[in-house]
């Protein structure tokens, strides 16, 4: 470098392996750290929306229906649920309007669009390490003794995360073209949360709902992380293997998580060339 | 001498929908009614060159597809056909320059749009205080951008993009709302990428900076190359779009 006011170019790639995950760090935490100035209760925000649901649901289904007492420790067993479809739900919201929203930068630089929703799940997925942490604190000590199950919990959240990125991508280069998406991931998100036995024993569905219900990778993950946390807890500690009855059923929903994600991806890079021209 | 821009044949044309159709519910309403397109060809079968080294102006009525040219060199529009060659790193500044999200500061700007250009943390430290000295904007770098006038965001653009190492740079409208100071100051980094033998292309409704700086100029006009010669030759009689520039 010739230390000039204008130097002439040191090697300056916008691809490969170490650019991307530059641009995911520093996008990600600046956008994560903007988005909790200027309120005044801060990061603890994120923490209010899913202690808040918790609280409800608990309360509803532990005290006034009192169907909790089918599970051993509904409490956790309910902020788990929660947790995850928060980080689930959330990932995906944040990715749908981002390259509408990053229209701007898009139409003066070139660049690999996929990093434009990327770097918006980054502070989703901070946010979430954080709050299990915080969780982790404040509840978990004391009532789960440590197991060698959990080392399964890292690798099931990874799945959960290409799951959500894939139909966050989906969502996003969808949302280009039809304004729509927004409202139907809206109510998707609703149906959802009451479809995938958050709040309620997956047993009490009937076998052919079970079947249903365990197509999506989230209640797979879910089912999965509850069993390695809390351990077996009776007939509604159900995962993927009981339901399709073997092994290898376990792989159907990872199956779906993992094509969801390569098509998402193809579709997102055939689009990507032209959103310069379309946001 | 080595070229730096090598355009053969490109063409590009977009297709600008009557109804705009961008909800489901127009699809499921008239599933058979075909959408209207009016074809709008931006650029027709353009085929010219740049040298390394070489100041090269683009000039035209507005409409003519300048920008949609720029923008194809500089890698952000896909050409429907014609093939565009350039040879180094390229730093762009369209459309009144780079992107920038005005709900973060300068500093936060500064920080994204160097490392989606492809500078390393090192890099741009190296180069943070240039920039902002450039832009003369040290006492505002904390502020949100919102709160910037049209001429602040303008220089750090500027700044920004001629501090990302290039060695083509491509210039739309470079001094299109800069006061009378900061167009001294941008005449001053010309004449410098001059002397370091950089390559730019300016595109600019002005007619002195055309015949000023320029070794040679390009007249678009509806998409198609009317021109290409020497600024003497070329540049003369104001067009209609020097009223604007």
């Amino acid at each position: 470098m010739a230390g000039a006011a204008y130097p002439t170019s040191p090697v300056r790639p916008t691809r490969g392996l170490a650019y991307y995950l530059r641009v995911l760090r520093v996008v990600g935490i600046i956008k994560f750290k903007a988005k909790y100035t200027g309120a005044a209760l801060g990061y603890l925000w994120s923490l209010a929306k899913p202690l808040a649901y918790f609280g409800v649901l608990w309360l509803v289904f532990a005290h006034l229906l009192r169907t909790a007492n089918q599970t051993d420790d509904f409490a956790l067993f309910l902020l788990i649920g929660i947790l995850l479809f928060t980080f689930f739900s959330d990932t995906v919201a944040v990715m749908l309007p981002s390259i509408v929203e990053g229209g701007s930068i898009l139409r003066r630089l070139a660049f690999p669009p996929i990093l434009v929703p990327l770097s918006a799940s980054v502070g989703i997925f901070i946010t979430f390490l954080v709050n299990v942490s915080a969780i982790v604190v404040f509840i978990g000590i004391g009532r789960v003794s440590p197991r060698v199950e959990w080392l399964l919990v890292p690798p099931l959240l990874a799945e959960l995360y290409v799951f959500s990125l894939g139909l966050g991508l989906l969502v996003a280069a969808l949302y280009v073209r039809f304004r729509d998406v927004g409202q139907i991931w809206e109510l998707a998100v609703q149906l959802l949360f009451f479809a995938s036995a958050i709040f309620y024993p997956i047993g009490i569905l009937p076998d052919w709902a079970q079947k249903v219900a365990f197509l999506n990778p989230f209640v797979q993950v879910m089912q999965d992380i509850r069993h390695a946390v809390l351990g077996s807890s009776g007939p509604n500690d159900l995962t993927a293997a009981t339901v399709y009855a073997g092994a290898g059923g376990r792989a159907i929903p990872i199956a779906i998580a993992l094509i969801l994600f390569a098509t998402a991806l193809a579709f997102f890079r055939r689009e990507g060339r032209f959103f310069a021209e379309r946001v | 001498m080595a070229v730096a821009i090598e355009v053969t044949g490109l063409s590009k044309s977009f297709r600008i929908p009557h109804e705009h159709r961008t909800y489901f519910k127009e699809y499921f309403l008239h599933p058979l009614r075909r959408t209207q397109y009016e074809r709008n060809d931006a650029l027709k079968d353009v085929t010219f060159s740049v040298e390394a080294g070489e100041f090269f102006g683009i000039f035209g009525p507005n409409g003519s597809g300048k920008s949609t040219l720029l923008r194809i060199l500089a890698g952000i529009y896909v050409a429907d056909s014609g093939r565009v060659q350039v040879t180094g790193l390229l730093s762009p500044f369209i459309e009144l320059g780079v992107g920038f999200d005005l709900d973060l500061n300068a500093r936060e700007n500064i920080r994204i749009n160097g490392t989606l250009a492809g500078l390393t943390q090192r890099q741009l430290d190296a180069r943070f205080d240039e920039i902002l000295e450039f832009a003369e904007l040290e006492r505002f770098v904390d502020q949100k951008l919102k709160n910037y006038s049209s001429g602040m965001l303008m220089r750090l653009a500027y700044s920004i993009a001629i501090q990302i190492p290039f060695d083509v740079i491509l210039l739309d409208e470079v001094l299109a709302v800069g006061d009378e100071s900061f167009q001294r100051k941008c005449f001053v980094t010309f004449d410098r990428f001059k002397r370091e033998g950089r390559t730019v292309v300016l595109v600019t409704h002005q007619h002195d900076l055309l015949r000023g700086f320029c070794d040679r100029v390009l007249l678009l006009e509806h998409g198609v190359v009317g021109a290409v010669g020497s600024p003497g030759d070329l540049v003369g009689v104001p067009s209609e779009g020097a009223l604007i520039g």
